[in-house]
Order: C-alpha cells, then structure tokens, then sequence
C-alpha cells in the first residue's frame, strides 16, 4: 500500500523558484510517481509455533516474512522441537508445508511423535545424489523454486547442519530476493540456522538456547529451553525477556 | 442434417499437420508432394494444388517431380495418416457423438439435435471450420440433409457450403463428376458420352443407365439428384492417442526437437479435449539415426514414460515435464523421428473449499516436483526416493523410513492433534563413525571431529537387534544417549555400538 507525501502543488510550476525543494520535487515526481512514496507494512497473520511461551511473545510466525530460528550446532537448543512443533500446527490447519532438508537430518520418527501430518509435508533431501550444485546451494535453490511455485503455507529451508562459516558467505542479496519474494504470499519463510544472517531482510529472528537437562535417575527425561527474540517484524521486546519452556522426552 | 468434413490432398496435409502454423501456410502455398515407393523408385502419390498447377502429376518419379520447380517432397508415412485421421475423428466429435469414418481425410457427422448447442448449420460449420484448424486441418465443410450430398459437396465446394433441403439436385448440378468417385471405366463412359457434371447425369433416363451402366450407374445417378438413402455407420471411438513426426534432416540439438515436441503436444491435447479426456501417461519414443559403422545399433531408441499423479490434458504442463527431463539427457545420435503417445482417462473432478488454506496447484506441483528433482536428484543410493513426503515403516530397526510421492489431490488434512512439544532428535545419515572411551562398562569420551568430548551423563546401554536371519542385513547394536561437554554447552547425542561391526557410531543429536 502506498501514500504520497503532501505536496505544495498551489504555485504554477513556472513561478516557483527553480532551486526551491518542492520543484525538484515535482520534477522528480513527473518523471517517477512513485519516487517520494512511502510504502506502509500489511499486518501479517500468523502460524502458531505450539509453544505458548513463543506464541504469546511473537503472536507466532509470520506469513509474508522471513523468519530465522537460530540455536547451537553441536549443543542441545531445543529449535528442531520448536520446528517440529510448528509443522505440526501448520499441518493441522490444512497448510501445505515444505521441508528444504540441507543435511538430511530430519527424523520422520521425531516428527509423527510431534504430530506433523506427513501427507502435507513435503520433505526434500539434498545433498544425497551426485550434482552439480553442493548441498547448500541445492537447498537455496529449492527454496527459491518452491517459493515460484506458490501454495505451500509454510517453508522450512534448514541449514543448520552446514558450517557456519558457510552460511555466512550466502550474498545479502540473496536473503533480501527471499524477503521480497515472500512478503507477496500467503507464506511463511523459515530458515533453521546456527546463527542469524538474514539482518534486517527477516521479519522474526529467534534465538534459542537450552539450560541444563534434566536426568532423572539413569534417563534424560527433560530439557529446558530459554527464547530470544532478536528480532521482531514491529517493536522488539525487552532484551530481559526471556521466556523458557520445557521439552520432556518422547520416552519420558 | 448431415456435415461433412474433407480434407484435400489428404496425405499432403497429414505429413505437414505437425508443422507450426506459419510454416503449414507457407508449405499451403508452394509446391508439396507426396512420394512412396522403393527408395531407389520414388514415385509421387498426392500433390498439392500448387504442384498440380507447377505440372505435377500423379505417377512422376522424384526426379521428373524436381524438374518442375522447387517442390518439397515428403515420404509417405502410414502411421502419420492414421493418426491424422483419428484426429479428423476427434475434431469432429467436439460436434456430434456420432461421426462416420467415410475415406481418409473424409468424415461425415450427424448434427441432429445439435442446433440448440452450436446454432443454424451455416455457424456450426464455421465452428468446425475454426476448430480444425486446432488440428492443423485446412479443410471444406459442407451441410445438407443427407450424407451423399453433403460428401459431394464438401469435394467440389472449398471453404463452407450449406444446401436446403430440397436443393440438392438444383445446388450440385454444376459439379464435375469425380465428386462422385466413379471407376475409371464408368467415368470414361460417361465421358465419351459427353456428360460432364452432375446435372447432365442427372438427366439421364435412370432404365437406360441401369441398362447400359448397371446399378452402379444408377447408384451415381441418384447421388447426383441428392436423393441417396443409406445406412450412417458411426466409427467405434479409438483410444490410441498417437502422434508422429518425422524429420527431413535429423536433428542434434534440443531445441529444434522441443520445437516438434511442443506442436506434437499440442495436437495430442487437442484430441483428448475434443474428448473430454486427459491423461495420466506420456510415452515419448525418440528414434536415433542409425550408424552405419555401426549396425548392431540400427535400432537405436530412446523411450521414456511419465506417469503423473494426476491427469492433465494441459499442453504447456506436459512440455515442461518433458523438457526438464531431456534437458539432463544426452543422446548418442541426432534424433530422427518423435512418437508420442497419451494414454487417456477420465478428466479429474475437484472440489475446492471456500475455507481452506491455498494449496499448491496440482499441475503446477508437477512441474515443481520435476524442477526439483533435478537440483537434488530422484533416489539416493539406497534406492529412497530424494523428494515426497516420508512414511515411518513397521520396523524395529531404527531409522527406518520411506518416502512417497507427493501429490496435494490425495492428502487429506491432518486430523492428528499435534503433541506437546517434546524433544527431537536430528539424524547424521550415514551414522558417523567415532570411537568410545569405556570405563566401567560405561562410555567416559567420545570423539567427534576428532576431538574427544567428555560424557557428563549417559543413559544405557539400549540393546537392539533385527534381521538376524537374513545375513547381509542384520543388525544388532547398543544404544547409549551421553551429555557430552561441547564448546557451545551441554550436547545431547545418540550413540550406538555396531555389535556385528564392533564399531561404534554416532546416530544423531537431540535438539
């Protein structure tokens, strides 16, 4: 949706001055209308995530935007048990939901016990066929042709399993293409990371972390996981906000 | 009412029916010919009216042909005029269920009780005028009350002709007499005996035909007064949806064989639409030029079927299936000849909801699937498929799964309640290799990245085993879950001694 800034348009064009600001103006805005126009941001509707800690604090994931879900490589975070429990609510919900799996990393058994609806979840695994393109870019450019395509709800690109250094290297430019092209869909874009690096082309970025597991005799049978919101589509919370929740295992 | 639909220089139009338009006007205007024969006697068969007015003739050898100018001269392909005159078929059931296969390059078809459909006789041939040229068709039309003068009139009249009732013999008078399609030796009579058009047969006493010409001669005689009454015999529908193409010069790169492909495609589902058809198979046969330093490879074929999930008579879907297939193909010799074939079925009835979320476009998802496919592959070297949605499988063995193909159509919406959140685990595939550092039958380090990582707490040992009676696949192992110490934290792993291999493995990471 676009708005113009109000223009002094009360003089000829011939009796301004030819220096003043509103006739640079006007020049610029004869030539390119939308020049001085100001863009204003649709409100996003949302997918919730299934952790009410999360959804209270964000309202859930946005659709129309790129959101980034950030948690340790090799440490227990807890962002592949928030992934799966957003799948499972999207699933829920009708939504056709794609899984750009980098690694191949993703455990189906994980995700029936988490209640993701297989039969709308589209699971493609790169990186297990001889290629041209490596892995990463194999899953940058799935991403990329399945947002072409339209009518999948939610997109999960995970890149997590990739070194960070790697990630790192991926153009701006790159992630802004993503934040374009989604902010025109019904669609929520979201990346699985080791750390964020989409700055400011994503609309949510969440950080989480774990705290101690809980053992209880010989079994681990709970963890406990801090959230951060680093970013958010409008006025970030407090940085001392930081809900945590608890993930019992499937065992427990 | 009766329409008939007859395409001149049938064999002609056939062989060129696959051309893109513009090429097919252009190929309308100069001079074509048909030649069949032994390949060291060509002889021409049909010729078009250009080439008949160039001094063509039916009977001339290539050679004697070339003489008369630039002709393109094509070799009869028998398999191309079946398949043009199914789709003459097709064109014309778009009109009337009932359609009767009278010649090649010939149909009649019974319009009763179409008038409310497609309006006064005179629109419905210009209809059918319209839509044959979806076929690649430039053909006459002709209307009348029965399907003899509706034929005659279709072969002496181009363009569209409608004749009353009752003006039959008054209408088809002025036309020569190989309308009819005597014998020789009749039409030489009737020659001789100076009768040039229908109207002068007509006015021939019918006992002094019958006496000198036989029924034959009589049967003539009433087709020229339009007075003929004969049984319509309707041709049974064909389901083979074949289309050819045969190229003059074979062709090396893919997109002058896209080019045909794409107009091949075009014709086929035109066929199928006119029959309210689609398809959910695509068999393309491409033949190779054959080598003639190597002739065990005369035969030389590249085949190639698609089975979609869903079926489709969408010509631009299905082409670019077929061209992200062949883009990653390499063909040992330039491509001679194109069959395709659609096998048809019943169109796909859907019901969308007003309420439910967008889905992706079922013969859109195709396309995407394939472009997708070829990014990351089909199957990997276990033979489980790269892209679709995952099945958990009935086994004890862990990590055991497939993949199905993906299709929007037969999904339903998820009924199972999502669970709470719990802890998930991500695979290493394959498992990594690792070694353990046992103490008290309990695992003290375990190196990952070849950096030993102290257990802080470890749950096991989880023992496991399977297919113990089939050797290649058994398994058997020791399941452990360790807190390990890692640079970013406490990592949660899965690890596992292979008791067959007696190697242990990392399986995967909780997270």
């Amino acid at each position: 949706m676009t708005t113009s800034l109000p223009v002094n348009t009360s003089l000829p064009m011939n009796t301004l001055p030819m220096n003043t600001p509103a006739v640079l103006r006007a020049q610029i805005e004869a030539r390119i209308p939308a020049a001085f126009a100001t863009t204003k941001r649709p409100q996003y509707k949302f997918i919730p995530t299934g952790v009410e800690q999360i959804d209270c604090l964000t309202g859930g994931i946005p659709l129309g935007a790129l959101t980034e879900i950030c948690g340790s490589q090799v440490a227990y975070s807890g962002k592949t048990s928030v992934l799966l429990s957003l799948l499972a609510q999207a699933t829920r919900e009708g939504r056709f939901c794609a899984l750009v799996d980098g690694g191949d990393a993703f455990d189906p058994v994980s995700g029936q016990a988490a209640g993701v609806g297989f039969s709308h979840l589209l699971w493609v695994r790169c990186g297990k066929t001889r290629q041209k393109l490596k892995p990463l870019e194999q899953a940058f450019k799935v991403a990329d042709i399945l947002m072409q395509s339209a009518g999948f709800g939610l997109v999960v690109v995970d890149v997590s399993n990739f070194p960070e250094p790697f990630v790192r290297r991926v153009p701006l430019t790159t992630w802004f293409r993503f934040s374009r092209v989604v902010e025109k869909q019904p669609t929520a874009l979201v990346f699985i990371e080791c750390k964020p690096h989409a700055t400011s082309c994503a609309g949510l970025v969440l950080l989480v972390k774990s705290r101690p597991p809980v053992w209880t005799g010989n079994l681990l049978t709970q963890c406990n996981v801090e959230v951060e919101v680093v970013r958010a589509y409008e006025k970030k919370p407090a940085h001392s906000v930081r809900p945590s929740f608890s993930l019992n295992a499937q065992w427990a | 009412m009766f329409a008939c639909l007859h395409v001149p220089d049938f064999s002609v139009q056939a062989a060129f029916r696959c051309e893109p338009q513009s090429r097919r006007e252009l190929l309308n205007q100069s001079s074509a010919v048909i030649l069949d024969g032994p390949p060291t006697l060509l002889r021409v068969i049909a010729a078009n009216r250009p080439a008949r007015r160039a001094g063509i003739e039916i009977g001339m050898t290539k050679l004697q042909a070339e003489t008369c100018g630039v002709v393109v001269a094509r070799k009869r392909d028998v398999q191309n005029e079946d398949a043009a005159q199914a789709a003459l078929l097709d064109c014309a059931r778009a009109f009337s269920p009932l359609v009767e296969s009278t010649a090649p390059g010939t149909v009649i078809l019974d319009l009763e009780g179409t008038a409310k459909l497609f309006g006064s006789p005179q629109r419905t041939a210009s209809r059918i005028a319209r839509k044959s040229r979806e076929f690649g068709f430039d053909l006459n039309v002709a209307g009348a009350s029965n399907p003899d003068t509706a034929l005659c009139a279709a072969r002496g009249w181009d363009g569209i002709t409608v004749i009353a009732a009752g003006e039959e013999a008054h209408r088809l008078a002025r036309l020569p007499l190989h309308v009819l399609s005597p014998s020789a030796e009749i039409l030489d009579t009737l020659e001789g005996w100076g009768i040039r058009n229908l109207g002068s047969l007509a006015a021939l006493p019918p006992i002094a035909i019958v006496e000198r010409l036989g029924q034959e001669g009589l049967l003539l005689q009433k087709r020229a007064r339009g007075k003929t009454v004969r049984t319509f015999i309707p041709a049974e529908p064909v389901q083979d949806f074949v289309e050819t193409f045969e190229f003059d010069d074979p062709v090396e790169t893919l997109e002058s064989l896209a080019f045909v492909l794409n107009r091949v495609l075009q014709q086929l589902c035109a066929r199928l639409t006119s029959r309210a058809l689609a398809t959910n198979e695509l068999r393309l046969r491409l033949e190779l030029e054959s080598r003639q330093l190597r002739i065990e490879t005369a035969k030389e074929v590249y085949e190639r079927d698609w089975r979609l999930p869903l079926p489709t008579a969408d010509a631009k879907v299905l082409m670019r299936l077929i061209r992200l297939d062949l883009d990653s193909c390499i063909f040992s010799a330039p491509i001679k000849k194109v069959t395709m074939q659609a096998l048809p079925t019943k169109l796909r009835p859907s019901q969308f909801g007003l309420f439910l979320p967008a889905s992706p476009q079922a013969e859109q998802l195709e396309v995407t699937l394939a472009r997708i496919r070829g990014v990351v592959g089909s199957v990997d070297e276990n033979g489980v498929a790269c892209i679709g949605f995952p099945k958990v499988l009935d086994s004890y063995k862990p990590d055991s799964f497939a993949v199905r193909s993906f299709s929007t159509e037969k999904s339903k919406p998820g009924n199972c309640d999502p669970a709470t959140p719990a802890i998930a685990m991500r695979m290493f595939r394959p498992a990594l290799e690792t070694s353990v550092e046992i103490v008290n039958q309990k695992p003290r380090s375990v190196t990952l990245g070849k950096r030993p990582l102290r257990v802080l707490a470890a749950s096991g040992p989880w023992s496991s085993s399977g297919h113990w009676w089939k050797r290649p696949s058994a398994w058997a192992r020791d399941e452990w879950d360790v807190a390990l110490k890692t640079p970013d934290g406490i990592g949660l792993y899965r690890i596992y001694l292979d008791r067959i291999r007696r190697q242990w493995f990392v399986e995967g990471v909780f997270d």
